[in-house]
């Protein structure tokens, strides 16, 4: 075979990779065409509702569905919770019953039968008061009962460097819970058929996770995991919270079994903000010294929140953030509380990390009367091990960051934003993160008439990693982009890899380029044969063969050669071949107004410089910057879990009081990616998570200089921003 | 959700039948988006839901020296739509500009936001504030009630079994008049109200001195609440600062927010002060014939 060299080939050579492009399926979602799981409805679906506990504690005592059962339209009640061993219940929303009937509305009266009651549990919700969680008896004990903390890490002598220092800045810092808020909430629609000679189950299922969900729901059932599919061809959000077949998946396959119906079960807007996933929270006592011109000598902080029943916090292991100054102590304490547990969130621990991290740092500036930036560059030659390999990155990305922000003309000492009740500010903060891309085929056919597709099991998470596989196929075939076909959302696909930790684009372009290589490799050796040219001579583009710059034969023409018997090739991922690296910096700036009398935010202008590689597709990989951005600011301004320690209750679990921004809070969002030479040489790295970690930081740091006071925890409310300054 | 039935009168009098006959469990609907929401979750039950947006006298939208009739169905958009309207009745078209979205305000009534009887209505402050008499039509015939007088709780007002709310009347504008409302949310759009403040004024022919002020707050008491104490403390002043300020100190006197997770009942007095400022200082400019800043959020 025509050995074909694995590269990206020379930067601007390509008519289809790093150009902007749009998604190939951007008319099926915004016309309404694409069928999400919340929408598929195959002739004879029941409509499953849940009953969620309303305790943040409690053991349900009595649970009687006849009532429900009886109800004519109710087809079958579900019980995630019994009156025995499985009575416990952890959280407000932890799921109890469902219920499956002909519409949803006979399903709702179905869940208002059931008769349920509890022995209700004291519980502890409050996730920042650390004295009452100690006397509470929620943090960690070692065997003897004795207190004892998740991480206290010492490097150094961070006491003798404190004392030592010229400047020492101290305060309080921290971040709250939020909930993934997916747009389409988690859910599945099972259909249980064991008539034909196909899959027993198939599970149209909202997840992350085409390839790797099937044998979950197979162990479940006693199945065989090929007696499985999975089909997801849209998802509205997953923000890695959607990687699992999950209870509420395995109950609707139960039902649909029970009953010889296909099932709809999905959350409830309620439900899905408490039960499948939050990120943790965390607050923080930190100290940072420096000498006097701005280099970081020692960090100590002790940090503590909840990631729910489990008692995490945010990875002590990972602070201070991508700095790492050469004495420090860090101690971290998780609060087990009786809330909703955690899942991965874009970028899991990183915006919490930064927005204690950056924003104390940003406050030491002002200590040294040095600019944020300035601060940034002096202590370059000190990141943490990950970090470190992007120092560069970092110098050149401040400072295009600055030119876009026009910091250095706008920038002013903190608190000197202005006389008049707004006042004006900037900050800025930066970030690392991995992207590597992992195991991943995908599958490139060729066939006769000249058609071309990619096919892996994978996932778009709404990213557009259809049509970079699309692109990609395109491309190496030397065909326009409307002329192959990018087929994913199956697991009965090869295997894709789940789309979380920002590896995806990577793992899919990286292994469908391979494929396609090879593939047209394998074409090359027909038209040598049959056009009497040397092989090694050919390549792709226009929709045709060239050998030296003259036209052999179309595209057509060459694939008539291939026979009834489509030229099939498979690409791994990853290889150690260039196509794909890791690692990626970031740096981000904001200009915010405050108002000072109602302590409103305003987002004038985001920056954010990004690099991330070799950029196959630049308008979706800007919308994956712009959507970082405005979920940062989201979780920067108003955007919070918020329980009531009374009830236990999650009390703003609905889409009005659980606050998103709308579209005027979003302000003006700048983004450039960093891509010099350098970065292009670097293959395909992932972008997925990234650009949501520095903005809250830099949005908080940018309030801390518009108005000279510290508002220290985020979502930065407006009743906080008025606290803050009453207390200054 | 429960099952009702449906009608669409397309006359008065049918519809206070249709209303009467039903002595109670019969809900009134016009733009639907409170009516349909609380019907979906269960907050309200009715047995027939009456469309009254067929009915002539419930769409009138009237601009004459005598002041302006608002038929109660009449949606949002075509008020803020008329110019005059716009104009002469600024506090009423800011509100109807930023109640919902452009789709909730093509459907949205005012007659629906103060029957609906919130304490955070966008638009009952507005409608207080310029003087609006509310226009009832029941079995027992037709009485007028003044609208700082039409809700008495949260979510309850005077209307009796069968009574619809036909028209709203407002009086003609006095001249060196001006109005705003404004609300305090979180966020720049699509939300509710933490406080909301209307303010109406009538200045000298100097422009310099307040003759006479009416001012209203939401969401700081079981009800929109009309303040004369605001308006009595300024009328007379000069229209500065000083009196800005004295106006706000008194509004905050007055109100008794609850605390919820929108804000703290403290906080909310805090923003009364500095809204009633605001908002009073914006209806003086107005009545200056200067153009104030509308755009939703500032
Ligand atoms: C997405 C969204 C955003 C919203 N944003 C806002 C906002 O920003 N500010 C705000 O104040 N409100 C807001 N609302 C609430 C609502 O839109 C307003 O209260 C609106 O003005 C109600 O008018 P309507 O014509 O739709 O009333 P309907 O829903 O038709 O009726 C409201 C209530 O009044 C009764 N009623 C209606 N007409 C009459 C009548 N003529 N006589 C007697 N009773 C009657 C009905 O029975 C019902 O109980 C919002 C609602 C939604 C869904």
């Amino acid at each position: 075979m025509a050995e074909r060299e694995v590269t990206w080939g020379p930067r601007g050579s390509h008519t289809l990779i790093g150009k902007e492009v749009s998604r190939i399926d951007g008319v099926e979602k915004a016309s309404g065409a694409a069928k999400y799981t919340n929408d598929m409805n195959q002739p004879g679906t029941l409509f499953a509702r849940l009953l969620t506990c309303t305790h943040a504690k409690a053991k349900v005592t009595r649970l009687n569905v006849d009532k429900a059962k009886a109800i004519a339209g109710v087809h079958t009640v579900y019980l995630f919770k019994d009156i025995g061993e499985n009575a416990e219940c952890n959280y407000d929303g932890e799921l109890v019953a469902a219920v499956a009937a002909e519409t949803a509305d006979i399903a709702e009266d179905g869940v208002r039968a059931i008769e349920v009651a509890y022995e209700v549990l004291p519980h502890v919700v409050d996730e920042q008061d650390l004295e009452a969680a100690r006397a509470a008896k929620r943090l960690k004990y070692d065997d003897d009962g004795k207190e004892v903390p998740l991480v206290d890490r010492t490097v150094g002598d961070p006491d003798k460097a404190i004392a030592d220092a010229d400047v020492v800045h101290t305060g309080y810092y921290g971040i709250h819970t939020i909930s993934h808020m997916c747009l389409e909430p988690h859910g599945a629609h099972c259909t249980w058929d064991e008539s034909g000679d196909g899959p027993k189950l198939t599970a149209r299922h909202s997840t992350q996770a085409v390839s790797t969900t099937g044998p979950q729901f197979a162990s479940q059932f006693g199945l065989d995991a090929s007696d499985v599919r999975v089909i997801c061809n849209y998802i509205g959000g997953g923000f890695g919270s959607k990687f699992a077949a999950d209870i509420w998946g395995w109950a609707a396959a139960q039902m649909s079994k029970d009953t010889g119906r296909p099932v709809r079960l999905m959350l409830d807007r309620a439900t899905e903000l408490k039960t499948p996933g939050t990120r943790p929270s965390g607050f923080a006592n930190v100290t940072v010294a420096a000498t006097k011109d701005g280099k970081i000598t020692a960090w100590k902080s002790h940090h503590w929140g909840t990631n729910g029943p489990q008692g995490g916090t945010i990875d002590g292991n990972q602070m201070p953030y991508v700095f790492d100054p050469p004495n420090k102590h860090v101690v971290s304490q998780g609060i087990a509380t009786d809330c909703g547990p955690n899942r991965a969130w874009r970028a899991p621990n990183h915006p919490q990390l930064c927005a204690i991290t950056d924003t104390a740092l940003t406050d030491l500036a002002a200590k040294l009367n040095m600019s944020p930036v300035d601060l940034y560059k002096a202590n370059l030659d000190q990141l943490d091990d990950t970090a470190k390999e992007n120092s560069k990155l970092y110098a050149a990305e401040l400072d295009r960051a600055a030119e876009l922000m026009e910091w250095e003309k706008k920038w002013h000492a903190h608190g000197k934003g202005g006389n008049g009740p707004v006042k004006r500010g900037l900050g800025v903060a930066l970030h690392r993160w991995g992207g590597q891309s992992v195991k991943c085929s995908s599958e490139v056919r060729i066939f006769a008439d000249g058609g071309a597709q990619a096919s892996i099991g994978s996932q778009d998470l709404g990213t557009g990693t259809r049509t970079v596989i699309a692109m990609v196929l395109a491309e190496t075939c030397g065909l326009p982009l409307e002329k192959v076909k990018a087929r994913l959302g199956s697991n009965e696909y090869v295997y894709g890899n789940p789309s979380g930790g920002s590896i995806t684009v990577g793992s899919v372009t990286g292994a469908t380029r391979r494929a396609a290589l090879e593939a047209t490799g394998i074409l090359f050796d027909k038209v040598a044969e049959k056009y009497k040219v040397d092989a090694k001579t050919l390549s792709l583009g226009d929709e045709a063969v060239w050998s030296d710059k003259k036209k052999v034969c179309s595209w057509k023409d060459a694939c008539r050669l291939i026979g009834p018997e489509p030229i099939t090739a498979t690409g791994p991922s990853p290889v150690a071949d260039g196509l794909t690296s890791k690692l990626v910096g970031g740096v981000q700036m904001a200009d915010v107004s405050v108002d000072t009398e109602t302590g409103v935010i305003r987002i004038n202008r985001m920056v954010a410089v990004q690099d991330c590689g070799l950029v196959i597709n630049e308008k979706t990989a800007k919308s994956q910057v712009y959507g970082g951005l405005i979920m940062g600011i989201a979780y920067a301004t108003n955007e919070e879990r918020i329980m009531d320690n009374n009830s236990g209750r999650y009390i703003n679990a609905d889409m009005e009081t659980y606050k998103l921004p709308r579209i005027g809070d979003i302000g003006e969002l700048i983004v450039e990616f960093y891509q010099p030479d350098s970065e292009y040489n670097r293959g395909v790295v992932g972008l997925g998570e990234p650009p949501v970690i520095s903005t809250g930081a830099a949005i908080a740091n940018a309030v801390a200089n518009a108005t000279g006071v510290r508002v220290p925890v985020l979502p930065m409310t407006p009743k906080r921003v008025l606290d803050a300054l009453a207390q200054a | 959700m429960r099952d009702f039935e449906y009608e669409a009168p397309t006359t008065l009098a049918n519809a206070i039948a249709v209303l009467a006959k039903n002595n109670g469990s019969a809900r009134p609907l016009a733009g639907g988006t409170d009516l349909i929401d609380h019907v979906r979750c269960g907050r309200l039950e009715p047995d027939v839901v009456v469309d009254v947006k067929k009915i002539d006298e419930l769409n009138v939208l009237e601009l004459n020296d005598s002041g302006l009739r608002l038929g109660a169905a009449t949606p949002c958009y075509r008020i803020y739509g008329c110019p005059e309207i716009s104009q002469q009745y600024a506090a009423l078209t800011d509100s109807c500009r930023i109640i919902g979205g452009i789709q909730i305000q093509s459907r949205a009534s005012v007659g629906g936001n103060i029957c609906n009887s919130g304490p955070a209505a966008d638009s009952t402050p507005s409608v207080i504030v310029l003087g609006g008499i509310c226009v009832i039509e029941g079995p027992g015939g037709r009485r007028e009630v003044p609208a700082e007088e039409f809700c008495t709780g949260p979510g309850k007002n005077v209307l009796k079994p069968g009574e619809l709310l036909v028209e709203i009347k407002f009086p003609a504008r006095p001249a060196n008049s001006g109005s705003h409302y404004r609300r305090f949310i979180p966020r720049n759009e699509m939300d509710i109200a933490v406080v909301g403040v209307g303010a109406s004024v009538v200045l000298d022919d100097s422009k310099e001195n307040i003759v006479s002020a009416r001012v209203a707050l939401g969401a700081v008491a079981p009800t929109p609440l009309y303040v004369p104490a605001v308006g009595d403390a300024i009328a007379g002043q000069p229209a500065n600062e000083d009196t800005l300020r004295k106006a706000g100190a008194v509004a905050k006197e007055l109100v008794t927010p609850i605390t919820d997770m929108r804000g703290t009942a403290e906080y909310r007095v805090h923003l009364t002060g500095v809204l009633t400022e605001r908002v009073l200082q914006a209806a003086i400019s107005r009545a200056r014939g200067e153009a104030i800043c509308t755009k939703i959020g500032h």
